[in-house]
């Protein structure tokens, strides 16, 4: 399989601290790669670097062999890669339905007044209420975003991120603050987007959610790589077992 | 098809109103319509994208004088007095928008308030060119294919401004621009991430909404024949603001409702209370803001009439 997105020796340092050092990994097409690390480890901040939130202080990164580092978030995004926030930020004035609708703002093909716009309005629509489905939404499709509940809000933010036909999806920590049948719901939401062809890098603390879900899992720790491997090596794996010493509940 | 039939009686219904109306309510009626479309275009920049601006009431000034000078002055024919109009108009917005979007919003609205002031003092210290204090007189809209339109023709125009304002406003408001433009006013860091380019963004409804403005200003020109700096001050600027936050920001009906209400409330209130209706306006507007932030038409909105899209 060959990969999608690829990071090489990504730095990023805040102050005097190195949130992430010299992190190299690849995600490869179709696969969930699960990025896990105890607090602090600096999986959100890579993930900010590749949704060009953050600038890396060196490192190079390509997503389908293409250089991305540096490029503003909305050209990563126009280019396929598209995430959901940690804590989940809705657009707030807008029904579930259009918070969807701008996930797709990058299928649109920049028309407004042609019958093309009409008909594209039309088939992003549909496309959208599909999503809405997807992620068990359908009912609230019309309703406020302020009327969802956090697992709902969640929910949101996949659908919102699968309108843009992403090749590749990053979540940070979607099953974080969910009840254990909601977080059944997003595992399975997840696999159902891996199966559809799109690449999945998952950020994730509890071992519990990413190992069964995770085809291949990178480690981190203090901002560097400590081990990769498959759920089953990295189980077992002395560093990992170290760093995961102090969060015995979470393995 | 049965749209373009619709927008065809709104405007026969709206244009006849002026037929009816002596020369005074004639007057009113304009002006009304003028602050209408005003308040929609202002409302797309502040209630859809978000963005704090005061330089609203200045476009439309930009828009009024530069065509009477293009006209006048320079002895340009009218569709590329309209044209430079609109040129100047777009120039202005991009030089003020481009480099205070990329800012935080307070920039934004210091710029446009600069802005503001500025007009003014060009206005006043133009000499011959913007006649200076007195501004611009005795001119009239040159005949167009040999016709002088005026009287209540002349307001079917404005009709016309309003509904094409209106249409082209809600059209955008409907599309991927303009849910764009309403993800970057919630969330920029969001929208960012959806692939919008939030300056782009910005700039684009900055700039179309002060030509929407100058192009009412320029149908206003000939509605007094006259433009001087006093009708382009502040106070007009604060009026549209309070229009859009009272009606319902965000909402085409909410801005129509507003313009409505606070253009007629002082013919109402002149009697009782002579000129100091900005005190209500004031209270009105805090009154608004504490117990219901959607405006008045989020008081519409209260009732139930099942699931609607928006
Ligand atoms: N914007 C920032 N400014 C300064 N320091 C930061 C910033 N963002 C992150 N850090 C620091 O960088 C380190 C890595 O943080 P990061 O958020 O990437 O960790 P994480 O692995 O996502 O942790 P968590 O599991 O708590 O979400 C932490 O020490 C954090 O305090
Ligand atoms: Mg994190």
């Amino acid at each position: 399989m060959t990969d999608i997105l690829e990071a090489r020796k990504l730095t990023k340092r805040f102050g005097g601290l190195t949130a992430v050092s010299e992190l190299s990994f690849a995600v490869r097409e179709r696969e969930i790669l699960g990025l896990i690390g105890p607090n602090g480890a600096g999986k959100s901040t890579t993930f900010n670097i590749i949704a060009g939130a953050y600038r890396a202080d060196s490192g190079e990164i390509s997503f389908l062999r293409e250089p991305i580092a540096g490029l503003p978030p909305h050209e990563i995004a126009r280019r396929g890669v598209m995430r959901t926030f940690q804590h989940n930020l809705p657009f707030e004035g807008m029904s579930v339905l259009e918070n969807v609708l701008v996930g797709a703002h990058t299928r649109f093909g920049g028309n407004l007044f042609s019958r093309k716009a009409a008909a594209e309005e039309r088939e992003q629509h549909a496309h959208a209420e599909r999503l809405v489905e997807f992620v068990g939404l359908g009912e609230l499709r019309y309703a406020s975003v302020d009327r969802l509940s956090f697992g709902q809000g969640r929910l949101l933010e996949i659908a919102r991120a699968l309108a843009g036909a992403p090749k590749l999806i990053l979540f940070d920590e979607p099953a974080a603050g969910l009840t254990r049948a909601e977080a059944q719901r997003i595992a399975t939401v997840i696999r159902g987007i891996a199966e559809r062809g799109i690449a999945v890098l998952l950020i994730e603390h509890d071992m519990h959610f990413l190992l069964p879900l995770a085809h291949r899992v990178v480690v981190l720790n203090f901002g560097a790589k400590i081990a990769e491997g498959t759920p089953d090596e990295v189980r077992s794996h002395p560093a990992v077992l170290d760093a995961y010493l102090g969060h015995a509940a979470a393995v | 098809m049965r749209s373009a039939l619709g927008w065809v009686a709104a405007a026969v219904l709206l244009s006849a109103v002026a037929f009816f109306l002596s020369g005074y309510y004639n007057d009113v009626y304009r002006k009304l319509l003028l602050w209408i479309a005003l308040a929609l275009s202002y409302n797309f920049l502040f209630g859809i994208s978000g963005q704090v601006a005061f330089s609203h009431f200045a476009f439309y000034g930009i828009g009024a004088y530069a065509v009477v000078i293009f006209l006048f002055q320079l002895g340009m024919p009218l569709p590329l007095a309209i044209l430079a109009g609109v040129l100047v108009c777009s120039a202005i917005a991009l030089i003020v928008a481009i480099p205070s979007t990329r800012l935080e919003g307070f920039y934004l609205a210091l710029a446009t308030l600069a802005l503001a002031q500025l007009f003014i003092v060009v206005l006043n210290e133009g000499g011959a060119v913007t006649g200076g204090t007195g501004g611009l007189v005795n001119y009239r809209l040159p005949a167009i294919f040999g016709v002088y339109i005026t009287g209540p023709w002349y307001t079917a125009v404005i009709v016309i401004l309003v509904l094409g304002t209106y249409a082209l406003l809600r059209h955008l408001d409907r599309s991927w621009f303009g849910r764009a433009c309403r993800a970057v006013r919630d969330n920029p860091e969001a929208a960012a991430a959806m692939g919008v380019n939030v300056a782009r963004t910005k700039v684009i409804a900055f700039t179309l909404t002060s030509v929407l403005a100058g192009i009412a200003g320029m149908v206003y020109a000939f509605v007094d024949n006259t433009v001087n700096p006093p009708i382009f001050g502040l106070e007009n600027a604060f009026l549209l603001l309070f229009m859009v936050i009272i009606g319902g920001s965000g909402r085409h009906a909410g801005a129509i409702v507003g313009a409505v209400l606070l253009y007629l409330l002082p013919f109402v209130l002149s009697p009782l209370i002579g000129h100091h209706h900005a005190l209500v306006f004031g209270a009105l507007m805090v009154v608004v803001i504490l117990l219901q932030p959607r405006g008045l038409i989020g008081l519409y909105d209260r009732y139930p009439r099942g699931q609607k899209a928006h």
